[in-house]
């Protein structure tokens, strides 16, 4: 019985293993997912034409120290083409970055650069990653359209996962529009209170009527439905997460 | 000499077992098809566990949209792939132990503590980690949906691979704009 049982399954992991050396990458683990990485931006389908990368923005490993978006190498090239217009999020003087994992692996730091600037290193001491993954890290001062490189270093080989995030420091409200339409959306059972006819007497920082696609950080503030409301975690808003709806995000001032 | 042997015996084997009787066909799937089902069915029974607690307690009425169309999708695959395995006498599990290596051992899996995380999360929170568990989780089906319509035979299977792909790429698309 017992052999009966262990053949087949072995000839299925061998099949499998094969399978996975040929077709598979070696492993996939991660990404980062907001505000989107160029993997990310593939993914979403906000870029065209990015290849495969489109079914595994997981899967930009290389060895580590690379400062390449791709970590060198050939494979996934077109993450280094900076004449593809990739979309930069607007973001503030900090901007807290979330990770998608496919696989939580031993890891030793996380790093985040500007050019040949390091930002933040964050160690885990080779702990494995909980369910999600984010980190808030100073821009140090950069302002301006520039590309983020961030490294995840894998505590038990000699890889690393690669994922640039392009962003706009300090330019709020020139976020481009997403070039995929939002998922289907049941319509607000109540419409949109109107706005305010006077705004409020002082201008709060990065003030304005609150909109879907701005990117915003803690600190902000803004009017909606004629209420002010502060930025409690950053976040691009989205239509449905307008600020009475959503206290995790905004607070009524 | 020896080669003349063997020779003698395989004709005298093929001889013993030929009466006039057609080779039996030769079998209609292969180690990937199993492979991908199995798989396949057990990242569903990990999937339910994420989908389940999100399609009642997401904020985004977006994320309970998705998260439901998700179960139901995941539901009607799965009676086709235990359909499939059965008729081949497959376990419809590649682990002996099915649910143990979600534990421990394959990372590609989700773990118990990453659902005890999710289900511990409020509001905002809730909804961002609901939305990171089903991308990454998604991306590892299309993984194994990838690696089918590669390496699998069965027709039927390769071609329910590929709409497993579409559907799921569709999916980290919408999911994707929500994390954004």
């Amino acid at each position: 019985m017992r052999r009966k049982v262990t053949l087949p399954l072995l000839t299925v992991a061998t099949v499998g293993a094969s399978l996975f050396v040929a077709v598979a990458p070696a492993s996939a683990h991660g990404y980062i997912s907001s505000p989107p990485s160029r993997q990310a931006n593939c993914a979403r389908g906000a870029v065209a034409n990015c290849g495969d990368i489109v079914y595994e923005p997981q899967s930009v490993e290389a060895p580590k120290g690379s400062t390449q978006c791709n970590g060198g190498g050939s494979r996934f090239a077109v993450l280094n083409d900076n004449s593809r217009n990739w979309p930069a999020a607007s973001v503030g003087s900090s901007v807290t970055f979330n990770w998608v994992l496919t696989a939580r692996h031993a890891t030793s730091t996380w790093e985040y650069f500007i050019g040949g600037t390091k930002l933040a290193t964050f160690n885990d001491g080779g702990a494995q990653p909980g369910a999600t993954k984010s980190h808030t890290v100073s821009m140090g001062g950069f302002t301006g359209r520039q590309t983020v490189l961030a490294r995840w270093n894998i505590a038990d080989t000699v890889n690393a996962f690669y994922s640039c995030v392009d962003v706009n420091i300090g330019g709020g409200g020139t976020t481009p529009p997403p070039t995929t339409p939002p998922p289907t959306t049941p319509p607000p059972t109540t419409p949109p209170p109107t706005q305010p006819t006077t705004p409020p007497t002082t201008q709060p920082p990065a003030g304005g009527t609150w909109r879907a696609g701005t990117a915003y950080v803690p600190g902000n503030v803004v009017t909606y439905g004629g209420a002010s409301y502060s930025c409690r975690q950053a976040h691009t808003a989205l239509v449905g997460w307008e600020p009475p709806n959503v206290p995790a995000l905004w607070s009524r001032i | 000499m020896r080669g003349l042997a063997v020779a003698l015996l395989v004709l005298v084997a093929l001889a013993g077992c030929a009466p006039a009787e057609p080779a039996p066909p030769p079998p209609s799937f292969n180690g990937a098809d199993v492979m991908f089902l199995q798989m396949s069915l057990d990242y569903i029974r990990q999937g339910e566990q994420v989908v389940a607690p999100a399609g009642r307690r997401a904020t985004d009425p977006r994320v309970r949209a998705l998260a439901t169309e998700l179960g139901d999708q995941w539901r009607s695959e799965a009676v086709t792939m235990q359909r499939w395995l059965t008729g081949w006498q497959q376990p419809p599990s590649a682990d002996p132990a099915a649910g143990a290596h979600a534990g421990h051992g394959d990372p590609h899996s989700l773990r118990p503590a990453d659902i005890a995380e999710l289900e511990a999360a409020r509001g905002a929170d809730f909804d961002r980690t609901a939305v990171s568990l089903l991308l990454g989780h998604l991306h590892n089906c299309v993984e194994v949906a990838r690696m089918e319509a590669a390496g699998g035979q069965y027709p039927p299977a390769r071609a329910l691979a590929g709409t497993m792909t579409a559907r799921r790429q569709a999916q980290i698309q919408r999911l994707l704009t929500l994390a954004a």
